[in-house]
């Protein structure tokens, strides 16, 4: 009888605890995107071109004329074609370490703090290394190619257009891949031991193992990871910029490119905010994917 | 269990080629920073340095803006650290041990945040800063890099929490503590590891965000060191020596940090699967 009621006031005393303590960081998300993407709405309707100017009202008219926009369609087709590079050749590096840090060797804790590496430093030091070593004097890549007589004289990595957007999924993977293979670790860490043992017991082969036993386990991780990666690789905005800044001729210039400059370089701020909705209801059915596979799995 | 040769040789040069491939890069601008110009630019390249010099860090420190840039970021970093620890080890409490309606739909919607493409609202946000007046302050660049970091540093607490034994907060609740005090008195304490690599990815977000930062900062005096270094470069003329300077500079913060936290960083990343 009397423990009816207490057990009532304390699960609500749990909730009113619990929601108190999440209110602060939903009120300042809230805050900071919610109501700016409201605001980008609002822009995309009116004729604004320098930024804290004011425009007249012209409707859906900045979004007819973005459609239009071959560029907005040519961008597109570039932030596919990074978005699967990166996935392509950051799962394979990130595979590969992951296999390789999930063995048991001397020093092992130690690279797998250390692997993380390129991931911490910022961008513009990332961007620093690669044109060095990627650049046509005092190179190592160009001295190493031209030295084993792969090509005559040095290759201007950044000026090509299938060149340039090539290195940039090379760069962008080579900072990302560590990440991703921590990540994977964690899956391959989940994967019980047994598993393993009764399969070499049963005379499975390695490669056999890897195929029955970790591929299908990871697939998990795996999925979350894709659905992550993609996301936070299309948004990938600083290491382009500073690296070739959408060129040569537009060769590197994906969507988040074209939105800065259509914002900040050709001042058509109405242009930019709409296609910013465009890409955000594209990326939407995305979103959806992400918060399904990560949904949190009963309490605590 | 007695390892095959085949496999220790696989394992060696697996590391070999991994380390060719993230820390040789490191190397070239560590080492080249203190090069002589006509070594750095060299036809052949050398891994190991014929010349010594430290003009480069002089020119840095001495005649470049490169220090203030440094300076703000830091600033900027410890301001974003330190606002992002306290909302996300809050929410994270309130999300993995309390039960509350609608806790799931709120949690889904906080993890959507964590991949939403900033560029998407950095005009409006440029606008919201004017209004507040808060354009060209570190204050605009600390809002932006919570919001950014704290959904994957709520994420990063769960195995911490996870771990803590429901009994402990069960005794303190009989003995009449408040949620919070459990939090602070109980949790906190427990799950400093989780802090310490919670502190560390806001850290990490913050000095390498680039995007805002060069938009929402006008001057040259409050320009972080991504930003500000940036401008160093020159698009012509290119001084390598410089530039290497700069980077290792701007590398060894990072490093310093991880060295102490990097291995809680990456239990916070991995923990789940360690238990």
């Amino acid at each position: 009888m009397s423990a009816g009621p207490r057990r009532l006031s304390r699960a609500r005393s749990e909730a009113i605890a619990g929601m108190l303590m999440v209110a602060p960081v939903l009120v300042w998300l809230a805050a900071t995107i919610l109501y700016p993407l409201g605001t980008s709405v609002a822009i995309s309707l009116r004729d604004i071109r320098i930024i804290g100017s004011d425009g007249g009202f012209v409707g859906l008219g900045n979004y007819a004329d973005v459609l239009e926009m071959a560029r907005l369609w040519a961008a597109l087709g570039r932030s596919l074609v990074w978005v699967t590079g990166n996935a392509v050749l950051q799962t394979l590096l990130a595979l590969g370490t992951a296999l390789l840090l999930n063995q048991r060797f001397r020093g092992v804790r130690l690279v797998r703090v250390w692997v993380i590496l390129s991931w911490i430093v910022p961008t513009i030091v990332v961007v620093i290394i690669w044109r060095w070593l990627l650049g046509t004097s005092g190179g190592v890549v160009n001295y190493l190619l031209v030295s084993l007589g792969l090509t005559d004289r040095p290759v201007g990595f950044f000026a090509g257009q299938g060149s340039a957007m090539a290195s940039l999924v090379v760069i962008n993977s080579w900072r990302w891949f560590p990440f991703v293979a921590v990540m994977l670790l964690a899956g391959l860490q989940r994967i019980p031991a047994d598993l393993y043992e009764a399969a070499a017991i049963d005379g499975a082969g390695p490669w056999q193992r890897f195929r029955r036993i970790t591929w299908p386990l990871l697939q998990p991780t795996m999925l979350v990871l894709g659905v992550v990666g993609t996301l936070l690789s299309f948004n990938v905005f600083d290491i382009i910029w500073l690296t070739t800044a959408g060129g040569p001729s537009g060769a590197t210039q994906t969507l988040p490119v074209l939105i800065y400059e259509t914002a900040f370089k050709s001042y058509r701020l109405g242009q930019a905010a709409a296609m910013s909705v465009l890409v955000s209801l594209l990326l939407m059915a995305l979103a959806v994917l992400l918060t399904r596979a990560l949904a949190p799995k009963g309490q605590g | 269990m007695k390892r095959r040769l085949g496999q220790s040789l696989a394992i060696a040069g697996g590391l070999l080629g991994l380390a060719v491939v993230v820390l040789l890069p490191f190397w070239f601008i560590a080492t080249g920073a203190i090069k002589a110009p006509q070594e750095i630019i060299a036809r052949v390249p050398t891994l190991l340095p014929q010349s010594f010099t430290l003009r480069h860090f002089d020119k840095l420190l001495g005649a470049s803006d490169y220090p203030r840039y440094l300076g703000n970021s830091l600033v900027v970093g410890l301001g974003s650290t330190a606002i992002t620890v306290v909302l996300s080890v809050l929410a994270a409490y309130g999300f993995y041990r309390l039960r509350f309606p609608g806790r799931d739909l709120l949690f889904r919607a906080v993890l959507v945040a964590y991949a939403f493409p900033g560029i998407l609202i950095l005009i409006p946000l440029y606008g919201m800063m004017s209004q507040a007046g808060l354009i060209d302050t570190p204050a605009a660049l600390v809002i932006v890099n919570v919001t950014f970091a704290s959904p994957f540093a709520i994420w990063m607490m769960r195995s911490f929490f996870a771990s803590i034994p429901a009994e402990l907060e069960e005794a303190a609740l009989i003995d009449g503590a408040s949620r919070l005090a459990i939090l602070l008195r109980i949790m906190v304490p427990l799950a400093a590891p989780g802090i310490a690599s919670v502190a560390i990815f806001a850290f990490i977000a913050s000095w390498t965000e680039y995007l805002f930062a060069s938009v929402l900062i006008l001057s040259d005096a409050n320009r972080t060191l991504p930003v500000g270094f940036a401008g160093i470069i020159g698009q012509y003329q290119i001084d390598w020596g410089l530039m290497l300077a700069g980077a290792t500079l701007a590398t060894v913060p990072v490093v310093l940090l991880f060295g102490i936290v990097g291995r809680w960083f990456i239990a916070g990343l991995t923990a789940g699967a360690v238990k």
